[in-house]
């Protein structure tokens, strides 16, 4: 009797969520945010270069970051940051607790049906990281473990590319990398510009390489509510202007450039899609 | 070889640890733990004293689904009742929600269905015969509970009410899983920032945590013995 | 305006409903190998915890303070990612050749769950009547035959309602694992919310798992109650 009336309870508890499409976040997200003054963005707080804590000023900074601040910028109005992960990002901005997603989120058709994404900020490809030597090719991980974050396309992607892994997943790629380091996982995967933020903050980066086996392209894009046209559009122009004036190549410059550690070659160029 | 511990990862990021990104940003580290704790333990006093004395009513049609609801909250795991919180909340209150309030709201449900059962256990140690004797008087019953019976309950539960408040301690660490950067998250980006040294950072704020929850253990166990020697006499 | 279509199929089949069964016996082997492993370290500690020994005593009071008064979530960390400096490489190299996600879970959840335990054993114990100790030592019994033969018997059985309630405590707080990649019931729960969208479904089908569980086994509790501790009172 008493365990009907505690699923019965439940049932009542699910009923209620029925109603959770009530809450409505706005419609109108540009005139929304000019009304507020405030733009809210969820971002990565331990991701170097595209978003984490500066250790001096304690406050959140990196190549997202910069994006973000130019569309606050544009809009005339102030940006805040939201530290949010790959996993709670989506429901974040559907739920309306953030505006805009700026977290190193992939463009793929199943996110595409439930937000809209920008024009690609980014571009990048998944690849491994490895103990030096360790892998030629995707043979050599078959049957091992491999790290990656909750509820990113790095973990759906490795299942598909190497299926008799076993794919480990924590809340963030840093995470992941400390179980390479302590030899808890054969490799960590993601996307090439993150590990390459990893490698090069990592104490021990000699004894670490990645090796050229791309799984997949992983475009960047920002993620906006679902519909919201006016801020798409808003922040489609920001960012092609932004190209245009050189101020997107002098962002990828200042994060991944030659002076950094990283070394990238900016390989893209922002345009508008199809 | 250097030492086997470096624990200068903690002295330079020790402001830190303590208040997070605050004042440039929002509090963190563990002066949200304490204020995490805090404010849900103010609040869940009030739940479980509202949950404890509906538990009581002697109507069935209001006891009973208490009592099934405390049950369901005591039945499941905290994690699960953040997860719920996460998405119920701006569901019933039909706005947005912070995380930091969906993890007080989260604890102070739970805690409030544990409280309850504090609660009700202290109004059931008061002995019968005072109600009686009270009621005898001319004292409503809702009289009764007001002036006699929960003053004298109440004081018993102090010593609980700590407990609670230590487990609350420990429960906040659980808001790192939805992104609050309390003293566990914080205690995490630096691990993550760092990726050197894991053992250092966890050991320093488990000893942390420690002295905090010990410090009100102890409390807990003063009270007890004090109100214990005060019904001595 | 957001409309949310439920969709329960997600969940009562296929794919994802494998997940989360395989969850669900995740979830049950970390509780019962966790417990029974706690059962047996808490005994222990309480032992310790009585001895007349003091630095034996002063240990299991250190233990006992420390585990219990930090978070489970900060030990299970510390197992996992913290451990690995004070081991030997020989025995990280082992550790990491098997299921260490499981084995740090499993450590954390028994040494977390032993120390309230040992408390619970300990007010069994002291609940037993000094005179039988007096007694089983005049008739020529040790200290630690006493607790054995006679002591902890008793002990025990008051003690297995508290027992039963650590049980479903370590089977709750076993969704804390997830943090470190155990794939128990919670973590198939968030997989098959982050894979499919629908997380409504997959929350509400692992609430009712553990309600089921947690409400059978108190259940069970007030049957022990009643015809074990109390069979005058039964029915």
């Amino acid at each position: 009797m008493k365990k009907l009336a505690t699923l019965a309870l439940a049932m009542v508890l699910a009923g209620v969520l029925g109603k959770a499409a009530l809450a409505a976040p706005p419609a109108d997200t540009l005139a929304e945010v000019k009304k507020k003054g405030v733009l809210v963005a969820g971002v990565k707080d331990s991701l170097p270069p595209f978003g984490y804590i500066d250790e001096k000023s304690r406050t959140i900074v990196g190549y997202d970051i910069d994006f973000i601040n130019a569309i606050a910028k544009k809009l005339g109005v102030k940006a805040e940051l939201k530290p949010v992960t790959s996993a709670s990002r989506m429901p974040q901005l559907q739920e309306g607790n953030i505006d805009i997603i700026a977290a190193t989120m992939t463009k793929n058709p199943e996110r595409a049906k439930q937000i809209d994404f920008s024009h690609t900020y980014f571009f990048t490809g998944q690849k491994f990281i490895t103990k030096k030597g360790a892998v030629r090719s995707l043979k050599d991980l078959e049957g091992k473990k491999i790290g990656t974050a909750k509820g990113s396309t790095s973990e759906q992607n490795v299942k598909k590319a190497i299926p008799s892994s076993t794919v480990l997943s924590f809340d963030d790629y840093p995470q992941a990398f400390l179980a390479l380091q302590q030899g808890k996982v054969a490799a960590v995967t993601t996307d090439e510009a993150i590990l390459a933020g990893i490698l090069a903050k990592a104490p021990n980066k000699a004894q670490f390489e990645i090796p050229n086996l791309q799984i997949s392209d992983e475009p960047y894009g920002l993620g906006m509510r679902k519909g919201d046209k006016n801020f798409v559009d808003f922040v489609n122009k920001t960012i092609l202007e932004m190209e245009k004036s050189g101020e997107a190549k002098k962002i990828f410059e200042k994060w991944f450039g030659p002076t950094t550690q990283f070394h990238l070659q900016r390989n893209f160029k922002i345009t508008a899609d199809k | 070889m250097d030492a086997i511990f470096n624990f200068q990862v903690i002295t330079d990021n020790f402001t830190y640890f303590m208040i997070g990104r605050f004042p440039h940003g929002p509090l963190g580290g563990l002066g949200l733990t304490i204020y995490l704790a805090v404010v849900s333990c103010i609040l869940s006093f009030f739940g479980g004293l509202v949950l404890g004395l509906l538990s009581l009513v002697r109507n069935p049609f209001i006891s009973y689904p208490v009592n099934l609801f405390i049950n369901a909250v005591r039945g499941l795991p905290l994690l699960m009742v953040i997860f719920w919180m996460y998405f119920l909340l701006p569901a019933l209150m039909g706005r947005t929600v912070p995380e930091s309030q969906t993890v007080i709201m989260g604890l102070t449900l739970f805690t409030s269905a544990y409280m309850s059962q504090i609660v009700r256990a202290g109004i059931e140690g008061i002995p019968p015969g005072q109600t009686e004797a009270a009621i005898s008087t001319g004292l409503k019953h809702w009289q009764v509970m007001l002036y006699i019976v929960l003053p004298q309950g109440l004081r018993n539960m102090i010593p609980s009410f700590v407990n609670q408040f230590v487990s609350l301690i420990k429960d906040t660490s659980l808001a790192f899983i939805v992104g609050v950067s309390e003293l566990t998250h914080v205690a995490t980006q630096v691990n993550n920032r760092t990726m050197a040294y894991p053992t250092e950072i966890f050991i320093f704020i488990a000893v942390l945590y420690f002295f905090l929850c010990y410090a009100f253990t102890s409390l807990s166990r003063w009270l007890e013995q004090r109100l214990a020697w005060r019904k001595a006499i | 305006m957001l409309t949310y279509q439920f969709d329960w199929s997600v969940v009562t089949s296929g794919k994802y409903f494998e997940w989360l069964v395989s969850g669900f016996m995740v979830t049950l082997k970390l509780s019962v190998v966790g417990i029974i492993l706690a059962f047996i370290v808490g005994l222990l500690i309480a032992v310790m915890r009585m001895s007349h020994f003091r630095p034996v005593r002063w240990f299991a009071l250190a233990y006992l303070e420390f585990f219990r008064n930090t978070p489970l979530l900060v030990q299970i960390f510390f197992w996992y990612f913290g451990s690995y400096k004070i081991l030997p490489q020989a025995v990280n190299d082992w550790l990491n050749s098997t299921n260490f996600e499981f084995a740090a879970a499993v450590i954390a959840l028994t040494i977390y769950t032993s120390a309230f335990i040992a408390e619970d054993i300990r007010s069994g114990v002291l609940s037993i009547p000094k005179e039988q100790m007096e007694a089983a030592r005049s008739a020529g019994f040790s200290y630690l035959r006493s607790m054995q033969y006679i002591i902890l018997p008793q002990a025990v059985r008051i003690t297995v309602p508290p027992l039963v309630n650590q049980f479903l405590n370590l089977a709750k707080n076993s969704s804390l694992a997830m943090t470190i990649g155990v794939m128990e019931l919670t973590y198939q729960a968030r997989q098959v919310e982050s894979y499919t969208f629908k997380g409504f479904e997959a929350f509400t089908a692992a609430t009712i798992v553990y309600l089921v569980l947690s409400t059978s086994i108190t259940a069970l509790v007030h049957l022990y109650d009643k015809r074990v501790l109390n069979p005058s009172r039964a029915v």
